[in-house]
C-alpha cells in the first residue's frame, strides 16, 4: 500500500480484519457445503437484509484497477461500457479470484443500467443464475414507490424460491438490526478518521469498508466494535501536525477494491483524503431508515436514501445528492474536492460540470479526474493533481490554514 | 473529401400524374393541394433548403430517386415543411414536446402537444437558417453538437445535440418529457442537465421499468406516469383530455401502426423490392413519428400502401434497387446506414429492429386507455429482456429473408452496444446469417460519413 498518509499508532484490530478476509473464502466454501446459497450482488438497491434473512451469504461483487479484466470483459460487453462494468464482466467470466467461483446467484438492481446489461451478458455467456430488481426512475412519485415495493416483493419471492427458505419477520428484524449497527459503526469510523489526531486514515477506513463486502456480517460487526473500542484506548498521536496537508474529499464514480491509482497519486503528492461520498465508500451506509421488519418498509427505506446518480432528479434546488455532498464537505472540513469520473460512466460524468459549478460557487476548489484502469494516464493525472493541491495549499496559506 | 454538388430535381414529366393524386389534409383542418405540394417541392423548397436537394451519394438524408412513388413525394413535402408547421403550431399555443425515439406518441397528441424526437429537433434546429448547402448544414449541426458536448460530455451520443439546441433556445421547445430507459441510458441524464442554469422549462419523465415482463404492477406504474404526462401537456395546451380523447387518439395511431405492418408485409412478400431502401425505411418512421402531423401522415401511409400493392402486383421494383440485391437487416441503436451507398453496393435494406418494434404492437382500444398504452409499451420487442429481443430479431431476419445483419451504433451509446454481441450471436445461432458491427463515429453528420460507409460496403461484399 503506497501512502504518505499513515497513522503512527496502529490499531491491532486492523490486522484481525485483514486476517479474517484471508480466511473468508474457505469459510464461504464450508457454508456452501452446509447448504447455504452464496449471492453476489451489484449496484445500489439490493437489500442485504433480505439475503441475510434468507440465510444466504451476501457478497458485494466488484473489482477495479485491473486492465486485463477490462479487456476480457470488453469481448462480451462493449468497449463503450464503463471500465468497472467491463472489468466485472471479465472477473465473472474468468472466475479466477477467490469469490467468483463460489457464487450461486447474482442479484442485480437496475439503478445503473449498464450494470443491468452486465447481468444479461454474464447470464448468457457465463451461465450465471441472476435475479433482477427493477428500480423506479420516478422514485419520488407515489407510483414509483408503490412499484418498488411490489418489485422488491417479487424479488424476495424469487430469492425465497432459490434459497428454499421462507422470509420470517424475526429473521428480517435481526438482519435489519445487524446491518443498522454495521452502518452506524462505519459512519463513526468515517467521522473518526477525519479528526485531527486520528489513529486511522481514510484509506484504512476505505479498506475496512471493502472488507465488509465479503466478511460474514455478524463477524464483521464484532470486528468493527472491537476496533471502535480499541481506538478509544489508543494514545493521541502528538507528532502529527494538523493542517499541513490539504484536506481532500472524493466524489463521483465508484472506486472499487483494487482501484488505487488516484488514491495513490493524491496521497503521494501530500493530499489527505478525509472523506468521500462514493458508492463504494461512505455513501451506501448513509441515511437508511427501515421503519419496520417488512419488505415494504425496506423498499421505502432504500428508496428514500440519497439517490444514486443514475436516477434522474429534475429539481436541482432539492436534489438530496447535492445537499448531502455539501453537508459532508462541511462535516469533514474538506478544503478541496476531487471528482473521480470513470470513462463511460455517464451517471457521474454527465453531472461533473454542474457539480463543479455548484461547489466552486460554494467555495470549494474542484478537480475532475476522468480516467480508466489503464496506467497510461498516471503521469497526466499526477500533473493535474499536483497543480491542484498546490493551488489548495496556496489558498490555505492565504486563509491562514485551518 | 470534396463533393461535387449534384442537384436533385423532380422532373416535369411526372407533374400531371402527381397532381391527379390529390392534396393533403392536416390535423388543424387546413389543406394543401397537389399543385401546391408540387410548387413547393420544385420551386420553394430547393431555394429554402438546397441541402435536401443535394444528390451526391454520400448525403445520408438525400431525397429518394424514386420519383414515380408519389406518396414518397408527399412524405418529402411533410419533412420539408416540418419547420414551418412547428413554428406555426407553437405560435398558436400548441406545446412542442421533446421526447426520445421508440415511444408511442398517442398521449402527446391526445393532450394537444406535438412530440418531437431528438432527430427531428435537430432537423428543425439546423433548418432555422435557410439557404444552406449540405456542407453548411453539417457545420450548423456540428456547432450545436459541440455546444452540447462541451457542456455535458464528449461521451454522450449525438442526442446531446438536440438537448443543446433546446438549452440554447435555437428552437422553442415547451416541455421536455421523454420516456426513460426505453432504449437509451443517456436520455435521463440529458434531461437532467436542463435543471441547471436554464429557464424554467418544464420537464417530466415517464419511467419505463426494466425487468417488466409478466408483472401487472409494471403496467399500473407506467399507466400512472402516462396520466401525469397527459396532465402536464394539457396544462400547456389548455386542452381538456378525457379517457375518450385518448381512446380516439389510440384508434387513430393504431391505424398508422396497422398500415405500417401491412406495408412491410407486402414489401417482404414481393420477389423484387417494390420500394428502395430510403422509401421503405421511411414507413415505420412515419407510423411512429408523424412528422408533427398524424392526420396528414396517415394519408401518406394509406397512399403508400396502395402504391406498394400495385407495384407488388405488377412486379415493379423500386428505383435504385439492384437486381438480386443482397438483403441487409439493420439492428442496434438509433442510427442507420446510408441507404444510397448500400444500394450502390448492390444491397437493399429489408428491416430495422428499433422502428419495426414500435409498430409491431397495436394498442388495445377498449377499456382503460392508459393501461392499454402501458401494456403495449411494455411489450415492445426491442425493449424486452435481451434474449427475448434477440429471438424476435431472429424472427424478423427470417421473415425479411435477410442475407446478413448489420449491427450499427452511435459513438457514446453504451446501453445498446452492451448487448450488440449478444444479439448478434443469438441471431446468428438461430438464423445462420452473418453479422457485423459498425460504430458510427461521425456523429450528426450528413456527409463525410465514409468511414462507416466503407465498413458497411465491405460487409455487403462479404455476404
Ligand atoms: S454508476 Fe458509473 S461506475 Fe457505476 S456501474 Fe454505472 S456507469 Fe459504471
Amino acid at each position: 500500500m503506497s501512502s504518505s498518509v499513515t497513522t503512527a499508532v496502529k490499531a491491532a484490530t486492523l490486522d484481525k480484519i485483514r486476517q479474517a478476509l484471508q480466511d473468508r473464502p474457505a469459510q464461504i466454501a464450508a457454508a456452501k457445503q452446509r447448504g447455504q446459497k452464496v449471492i453476489g450482488w451489484l449496484n445500489y438497491f439490493v437489500p442485504e437484509e433480505i439475503l441475510l434473512a434468507l440465510d444466504a451469504v451476501p457478497i458485494r461483487v466488484g473489482t477495479g484497477g485491473d486492465e486485463q479484466l477490462v479487456d476480457i470483459g470488453a469481448r462480451y460487453i462493449s468497449t463503450k461500457n464503463c471500465v468497472f462494468v467491463r472489468s466485472v464482466v471479465g472477473l465473472l467470466g474468468e472466475k479466477k479470484d477467490a469469490y467468483t467461483p463460489l457464487l450461486d446467484l447474482l442479484a442485480v438492481d437496475a439503478s445503473c443500467l449498464q450494470v443491468f446489461r452486465l447481468a444479461e451478458v454474464v447470464k448468457y455467456y457465463f451461465k450465471y443464475e441472476t435475479a433482477i430488481l427493477g428500480v423506479p426512475r420516478s422514485f419520488a412519485a407515489p407510483e414509483g414507490r408503490e412499484y418498488f415495493r411490489q418489485e422488491l416483493r417479487s424479488f424476495t419471492a424469487e430469492l425465497e424460491k432459490f434459497t428454499g427458505r421462507q422470509l420470517t419477520e424475526a429473521k428480517l428484524n435481526s438482519a435489519i438490526e445487524l446491518l443498522a449497527k454495521i452502518r452506524e459503526a462505519l459512519r463513526y469510523l468515517y467521522e473518526y478518521q477525519a479528526q485531527d489526531y486520528a489513529n486511522l486514515s481514510w484509506r484504512e477506513v476505505f479498506e475496512i469498508v471493502h472488507a465488509g463486502f465479503y466478511l460474514d456480517r455478524a463477524e464483521y460487526l464484532k470486528l468493527l466494535q472491537e476496533l471502535l473500542a480499541e481506538l478509544k484506548t489508543l494514545p493521541v498521536d502528538k507528532n502529527k501536525i494538523p493542517g499541513l496537508q490539504p484536506r481532500v474529499f472524493l466524489t463521483g464514480s465508484q472506486l472499487s477494491p483494487g482501484d488505487v491509482k488516484l488514491i495513490n497519486i493524491i496521497e503521494d503528492l501530500g493530499g489527505q483524503i478525509i472523506g468521500d461520498d462514493l458508492w463504494t465508500g461512505l455513501s451506501s451506509y448513509l441515511d437508511i431508515q427501515v421503519a419496520a421488519p417488512t419488505v415494504d418498509a425496506l423498499a421505502d427505506g432504500y428508496l428514500a436514501r440519497v439517490p444514486h446518480a443514475a436516477l434522474p432528479y429534475l429539481d436541482i434546488s432539492t436534489d438530496s445528492r447535492i445537499k448531502k455532498l455539501k453537508e459532508l464537505l462541511q462535516k469533514f472540513r474538506a478544503q478541496a474536492v476531487i471528482d473521480h469520473t470513470l470513462r463511460y460512466c455517464d451517471p457521474y460524468t454527465f453531472k461533473a460540470g454542474e457539480t463543479k459549478d455548484i461547489l466552486n460557487n460554494a467555495g470549494f476548489p474542484f478537480l475532475e479526474i476522468h480516467t480508466e484502469y489503464a496506467s497510461s494516464d498516471i503521469e497526466a493525472i499526477r500533473t493535474r493533481v499536483e497543480a491542484f493541491l498546490e493551488l489548495v495549499r496556496t489558498r490555505n496559506d492565504v486563509a491562514g490554514g485551518i | 473529401m470534396a463533393v461535387k454538388e449534384k442537384v436533385f430535381q423532380y422532373p416535369e414529366t411526372i407533374k400531371a400524374d402527381f397532381i391527379q393524386t390529390g392534396g393533403l389534409r392536416f390535423s388543424d383542418g387546413s389543406e394543401v393541394s397537389a399543385e401546391e405540394i408540387w410548387q413547393f417541392l420544385t420551386v420553394e423548397a430547393p431555394r429554402r433548403f438546397p441541402h435536401a436537394f443535394d444528390a451526391s451519394a454520400n448525403s445520408i438524408g438525400r431525397l429518394s430517386d424514386d420519383v414515380h412513388f408519389f406518396a414518397g413525394l408527399k412524405r418529402a413535402y411533410l419533412t420539408l415543411t416540418m419547420k414551418d408547421r412547428l413554428f406555426k403550431a407553437h405560435d398558436n399555443g400548441v406545446p412542442i414536446v421533446m421526447i426520445q425515439g421508440g415511444q408511442t406518441l398517442d398521449p402527446y397528441y391526445a393532450a394537444g402537444g406535438i412530440p418531437l424526437r431528438p432527430g427531428y429537433v435537430m432537423q428543425w434546429a439546423r433548418d432555422v437558417q435557410e439557404g444552406l448547402n449540405l456542407r453548411q448544414l453539417d457545420a450548423a449541426g456540428l456547432e450545436i453538437l459541440e455546444k452540447g458536448r462541451r457542456k455535458i460530455s464528449i461521451e454522450a451520443c449525438n442526442q446531446v445535440a438536440a438537448h443543446a439546441a433546446v438549452a440554447n433556445n435555437i428552437v422553442p421547445v415547451d416541455l421536455i418529457a421523454p420516456y426513460l430507459c426505453l432504449r437509451c441510458s443517456d436520455m435521463s441524464f440529458l434531461v437532467e442537465t436542463h435543471r441547471y442554469k436554464e429557464d424554467q422549462r418544464p420537464k417530466y419523465l415517464v419511467d419505463f421499468p426494466i425487468n417488466q415482463t409478466g408483472k401487472h404492477y409494471t403496467s399500473d406504474y407506467v399507466a400512472e406516469q402516462l396520466r401525469g404526462l397527459v396532465k402536464e401537456i394539457a396544462k400547456l395546451s389548455k386542452k381538456e383530455v378525457t379517457d375518450e380523447t385518448l381512446r380516439r387518439e389510440i384508434q387513430r395511431q393504431n391505424k398508422a401502426r396497422r398500415l405500417a405492418q401491412e406495408i412491410i408485409e407486402l414489401w417482404w412478400s414481393a420477389e423484387q423490392p417494390p420500394l428502395n431502401s430510403t422509401d421503405f425505411f421511411s414507413i415505420p418512421f412515419l407510423a411512429n413519428d408523424f412528422v408533427g402531423d398524424p392526420e396528414a401522415t396517415i394519408q401518406v401511409l394509406t397512399e403508400t400502401k396502395k402504391e406498394v400493392a400495385y407495384r407488388v402486383e405488377h412486379g415493379i421494383k423500386g428505383t435504385g434497387v439492384a437486381d438480386k440485391a443482397k438483403r441487409v437487416f439493420v439492428c442496434g441503436s438509433c442510427v442507420g446506414p446510408n441507404a444510397t451507398s448500400v444500394e450502390r453496393a448492390g444491397a437493399v435494406l429489408v428491416g430495422r429492429d428499433d422502428n419495426f418494434s414500435c409498430n409491431s404492437v397495436l394498442v388495445k382500444e377498449d377499456g382503460d386507455p392508459y393501461r392499454n398504452l402501458a401494456e403495449a409499451i411494455l411489450s415492445f420487442p426491442y425493449e424486452l429482456p435481451t434474449e427475448q429481443r434477440a429471438d424476435w430479431t431472429a424472427e424478423m431476419v427470417k421473415k425479411s429473408r435477410a442475407d446478413g445483419v448489420l449491427f450499427m451504433y452511435n459513438w457514446g451509446c453504451n446501453y445498446q452496444t452492451s448487448v450488440g454481441r449478444m444479439i448478434s450471436d443469438i441471431v446468428k445461432e438461430k438464423t445462420g446469417k452473418p453479422s457485423t458491427f459498425v460504430e458510427v463515429g461521425e456523429l450528426g453528420r450528413t456527409e463525410a460519413t465514409e468511414q462507416s460507409e466503407n465498413r458497411v460496403e465491405a460487409f455487403i461484399e462479404m455476404i
